[in-house]
């Protein structure tokens, strides 16, 4: 089954992708590192920060792996580079 | 000044100058004798190159909610701390100006001391916070701290 995620992408992946945010449709049952790699489908030069990035799914931090989430109609998903608040 | 009421939490994410003052006044109560305040402010060289600009972006609603886990712990560590304040700029930031402002006041200055440390040192690893570097000649670079779990080391 697949729903509709919002996507937001910061910093170096903004500059990667163009783009601050879009809406993509996935498979709700998927693991982060196949939730990565939609992504990369879509935004190739993105790859270049896959060793330095995690994801957020609903506002919590999961690495790139065999992570399984289960997604919803409207969750949203962030890109999260090396942070440099402070 | 403030008067006597519940403890306070406070985080406020904004394009404006910050204020020290402001942030001071927010945590000051009258059973607390200390006030500890953390500013971070912006430098003007990066390993030999002149910054000219610094950039902040936020993924504003988890960094407020990462910020009151903090505060959670904090207040599990240090239960007299009263009242917990953290003002953090967004945008372009001037360099030597505030890109954060942190404020805590508690009875007696140990435990408002350790936690702004502790405040300081978590919110570099934890915040999704992002500052870029603007140097002459058009250059930037995307700033990673150390404390942060996914910086690459190398």
């Amino acid at each position: 089954m697949t729903i509709e995620v919002s996507v937001f992408y910061f910093a170096k992946s903004a500059e990667l992708t163009g783009l601050k945010s879009e809406t993509i449709r996935v498979a709700s049952e998927l693991t982060t590192v196949e939730l990565w790699q939609g992504l990369v489908s879509r935004h190739p030069r993105l790859s270049a920060v896959r060793d330095s990035v995690v994801l957020a799914v609903r506002q919590e931090y999961l690495a790139l792996g065999d992570v399984r989430v289960s997604l919803r109609d409207g969750d949203e998903v962030a890109v999260i580079p090396p942070l440099s608040g402070g | 000044m403030s008067a006597e009421g519940d403890p306070r939490d406070l985080v406020k994410l904004t394009h404006d100058k910050l204020s020290v003052d402001t942030v001071s006044d927010s945590v000051t109560c009258p059973s607390c004798g200390a006030i500890s305040i953390f500013i971070g402010t912006t430098r003007d060289s990066f390993e030999g190159m002149k910054v000219m600009q610094l950039e902040y972006e936020a993924y504003i609603p988890m960094a407020e909610s990462e910020l009151r886990k903090i505060y959670t712990d904090i207040r599990a560590r240090w239960p007299t701390v009263r009242h917990i304040c953290v003002h953090h700029r967004l945008g372009v930031v001037p360099v030597t100006e505030a890109s954060v402002i942190i404020g805590i006041s508690s009875p007696h200055r140990g435990d408002s001391l350790e936690a702004v440390q502790y405040c300081i040192d978590t919110l570099k690893a934890t915040v999704p916070i992002w500052k870029k570097e603007v140097y002459e000649a058009d250059e930037s670079c995307w700033k990673e701290n150390k404390e942060c779990q996914w910086t690459c080391q190398s």
